[in-house]
């Protein structure tokens, strides 16, 4: 086999490696001197320098080129040696590295601010990512799956094993080193901290596969919560929240979508070198198809939470324990002298993660108030973590009504759950 | 400032208030929004029509022939694409269905609180989902094709592999040509384009994917309605090549083959990167279309508002749109002027951003908080 050669020659690029992986280990809570020394370098470059200055899209950056550096080398040599392994493989970092750039792209959008065409700002962009991601990890496994029952059905001799080691336990070293760089990343997300709206959901935390040091983290917030007002509607939350689970979960789903994708590479390479070993030794190539499933169950099962919550939060659906301060501040509302009734009720949170909450509502004022009274009023129980566009219609016969037909019926909302008061 | 609303009743309990202050009469508390349940498997086929029934059963056939289709592409890279593409017509067809089923639960339209606009929005997000599978086969399809071209490049290793192993490699791709025999009809392909019709005619499956992606340049060309959709046009297009070329008795010639399925892959991507625009804009809560300034300008230059302080103009989902709207106005204090402006607002944006896509059956919502200049 040819491979065995490539093997004893691979050492000529191992120092280029070597750095990059001296970077990633710097790379602590403070930006490490050779950030430093690169954002001394870009500040001239205005996207550069915002991709470096803020963490999480500092790290997709650096593994990116980290990947990109190694692919390159790969692909050179690949052809230089003429080798099939090498150049499909470097054809899978390829996409990988566009993963990536499409975790940077979302990193950096999402700080942008809002416009006229993103009235609320892009602060989804890292759910919408994560969920793209999780997406893309699903129908990798199913493909891994499809092709691995093709193998078993229809057993292929392997060749190139040795390549394959090669190939593969390099790639694993590259990804281990992403993993460091994201599981940190991951953890200690920094804007997590402040606000929280968690319930004792940390039972949830060990399937997203997150490390332990999530859960931690996690109780930090917990703790930090019950001074809040929020003390008394904790008990209750867990009697409506049972089909809710890990939608309170406070990350930055982009920044996991990545962390899974490395997480899969990794396994990937794990499979391989472990299931070449094995074939090698015992000689039946079964071994192969059977670590890829194996993988592949796993990569699908870490990517369903993952799509799941931020499924939700795309949906605008608003966690539980802000539907019961919602509607506790909905019946206050109905309480407010002047108001007749209230209808299109339509609440989503701020921001993903946050306590705060937007929205609209549309107040019919009685005859004989003033609606600019009664919308200050209603504008003022509603709180400060809300920032309602309210509509005041009054009821007088020079009005005309409004499409949400709340001064027509003279009913409010057509709700026929009856009083859902908790008084 | 009236932050205790219970001020007029003070005095209520003392003895001496108490016979004069009367409490006011009763009134049944305002309904909150009913949380409803989200429809559990078992309920959601319950729930099906006979109509609907036949159309799941249709989609799974559909599934089916794009699963043979695949199953006998004999190492053809343009039938992989092309079963691939069915496969995604197929899957958004029982996309289009299972939304059609979810539609019959109240749970879908209705909003509540915990789901602001009920779930309707679980189209879009299907519909993304669906757009990075396209995008994840088209991609797929490149790496094959890139591939066995690597494979083309590099006959030296190849043939030294060849000459090492006991097993030689099984070069499946190569027999392309021999798939089918020229002059007869390639039943796969004909395959793949009766079941694209009897989707696109009978059921109407791609008009609402068709009016997801709104590719308005095919749409000026006022393309009949089957072609409006991309992804479907690709498909009959590709398996028309497919059916045609073994009765013309041109030769399959592997190159011939890996140019189609590169082309199907890039196109494939190009509708997939438009798709994921286009959704993911509406999920990022944006909207897409046009004149949204126009429209703010305008009703800056109504006589009654001072200034414009917040517009926020965006896609909810398919048939839904927001206008929320913050603003200073001045001079409208007599009776009804407040609701009049209001009124003419509404009318303003639905004219200009519902009206040329009303027809899609875009409705707009539009609340505006209006506070006045003394």
């Amino acid at each position: 086999m040819l491979a065995g050669a490539h093997f004893s020659r691979r050492s000529g690029h191992s120092h280029g490696h070597d750095h990059s992986h001296d970077k990633t280990d710097s790379r602590q809570k403070q930006p490490s001197a050779v950030t430093l020394y690169i954002l001394r370098v870009v500040s001239p470059i205005p996207l550069l320098h915002s991709i470096i200055v803020e963490r999480d899209s500092r790290r997709i950056l650096y593994f990116m080129c980290l990947n990109f550096g190694f692919m390159l080398v790969q692909t050179m040599y690949g052809f230089w040696t003429g080798s099939l392994g090498l150049l499909s493989d470097s054809i899978h970092m390829l996409f990988d590295c566009l993963a990536l750039a499409v975790g940077l792209c979302a990193a950096v959008m999402s700080k942008w601010p809002p416009s006229q065409t993103f009235p609320y700002g892009l602060g989804k962009m890292d759910t919408l990512a994560g969920f793209a991601n999780g997406i893309f990890l699903m129908l990798i496994s199913i493909e891994i799956i499809i092709e691995a029952m093709e193998r078993l059905w229809n057993p292929q001799g392997m060749q190139r094993l040795w390549e394959l080691l090669t190939v593969s336990s390099l790639g694993l070293v590259v990804n281990l080193v992403g993993i460091m760089a994201f599981d940190h990343a991951h953890v200690h997300h920094g804007h997590s901290h402040g606000h929280s709206h968690s319930h004792g959901h940390s039972h949830e935390k060990p399937k997203k596969s997150c490390s332990n040091g999530h859960s931690h983290d996690h109780d930090h917030d917990h703790d930090h919560d019950h001074s809040h007002d929020d003390h008394k509607h904790d008990h209750s939350d867990h009697e409506h929240s049972h089909d809710d689970h890990g939608h309170s979960h406070d990350h930055n789903e982009n920044m996991h979508g990545i962390f899974l994708h490395i997480l899969a590479d990794t396994l990937g390479s794990v499979a391989v070198v472990i299931s070449t070993l094995l074939v090698k030794y015992f000689g039946w190539t079964g071994f192969d198809p059977l670590a890829s499933v194996l993988i592949a169950v796993l990569i699908f099962a870490s990517a369903v939470p993952l799509v799941a919550s931020s499924a939700k939060r795309l949906l605008l659906t608003i966690p539980p324990s802000i539907e019961y301060s919602l509607r506790d501040k909905l019946s206050e509302i109905s309480t407010i002298q002047g108001v007749h009734g209230y209808t299109v009720p339509r609440f989503w949170m701020e921001k993903d993660g946050g306590r705060k909450s937007m929205g609209v509502v549309h107040i019919q004022v009685k005859q004989g108030f003033d609606p600019k009274e009664v919308k200050q009023r209603v504008e003022a129980s509603l709180g400060h973590d809300m920032n309602v566009i309210v509509q005041a219609e009054g009821m007088g016969i020079n009005d005309a009504p409004c499409w949400c037909g709340g001064t027509s019926t003279s009913v409010s909302v057509g709700g026929q759950g009856g009083s859902l008061r908790e008084r | 400032m009236m932050q205790n609303q219970r001020r007029g009743h003070k005095y209520k309990h003392s003895s001496v208030s108490h016979q004069i202050f009367l409490e006011p009469p009763p009134r049944a508390p305002l309904a909150l929004p009913a949380s409803l349940p989200i429809p559990t498997f078992t309920e959601w086929r319950k729930s099906i029509s006979k109509e609907q029934n036949a159309r799941i059963l249709w989609c799974l056939g559909h599934c089916i022939i794009s699963t043979y289709i695949w199953w006998c592409t004999g190492g053809s890279l343009a039938m992989t694409a092309l079963s691939h593409l069915v496969l995604f017509d197929a899957l958004s067809a029982i996309l289009c269905v299972c939304v059609d089923v979810l539609g019959n639960f109240e749970v879908w339209k209705r909003s509540s609180l915990r789901h602001p606009f009920g779930l309707e929005r679980a189209e879009v997000l299907a519909g993304f989902a669906m757009s990075v599978f396209l995008l994840f086969m088209g991609m797929d399809i490149f790496s094959h094709t890139a591939e066995h071209l690597l494979e083309n490049w590099t006959p030296e290793s190849e043939l030294e592999l060849a000459s090492h192993s006991a097993h030689p490699v099984d070069h499946t791709d190569h027999s392309a040509h021999a798939r089918v025999s020229p002059g007869s009809v390639d039943l796969a392909a004909l395959l793949a384009i009766i079941s694209t019709l009897t989707s696109a005619i009978v059921l109407r499956n791609h008009a609402r994917i068709g009016q997801a992606m709104r590719f308005n340049t095919l749409e000026s060309l006022k393309l009949p309605g089957l072609l409006s959709n991309p992804a479907h046009m690709l498909t009959l297009g590709c398996a028309g090549v497919l059916l045609i070329l073994p009765l013309l008795s041109i030769g399959m010639f592997s190159w011939l083959d890996r140019c189609l399925a590169l082309g199907m892959a890039l196109s494939m991507i190009v509708i997939g990167i438009r798709l994921v625009k286009v959704l993911g804009s509406m999920l990022l809560m944006s909207y897409g279309g046009p004149g949204v300034a126009e429209v703010i300008k305008e009703i800056e230059l109504d006589s009654s508002v001072t200034s414009v302080q917040e517009a926020s103009f965006w896609q909810v989902h398919h048939n839904l749109c927001m206008a929320n709207l913050k603003l200073c106005a001045r001079g409208i204090s007599g009776a009804g002027g407040e609701s009049r402006l209001r009124e003419r607002i509404t009318r303003l944006v639905r004219d200009r951003l519902g009206g040329p896509y009303g027809k899609r059956g875009q409705k707009w919502e539009v609340s505006i908080a209006i506070e006045l200049d003394q």
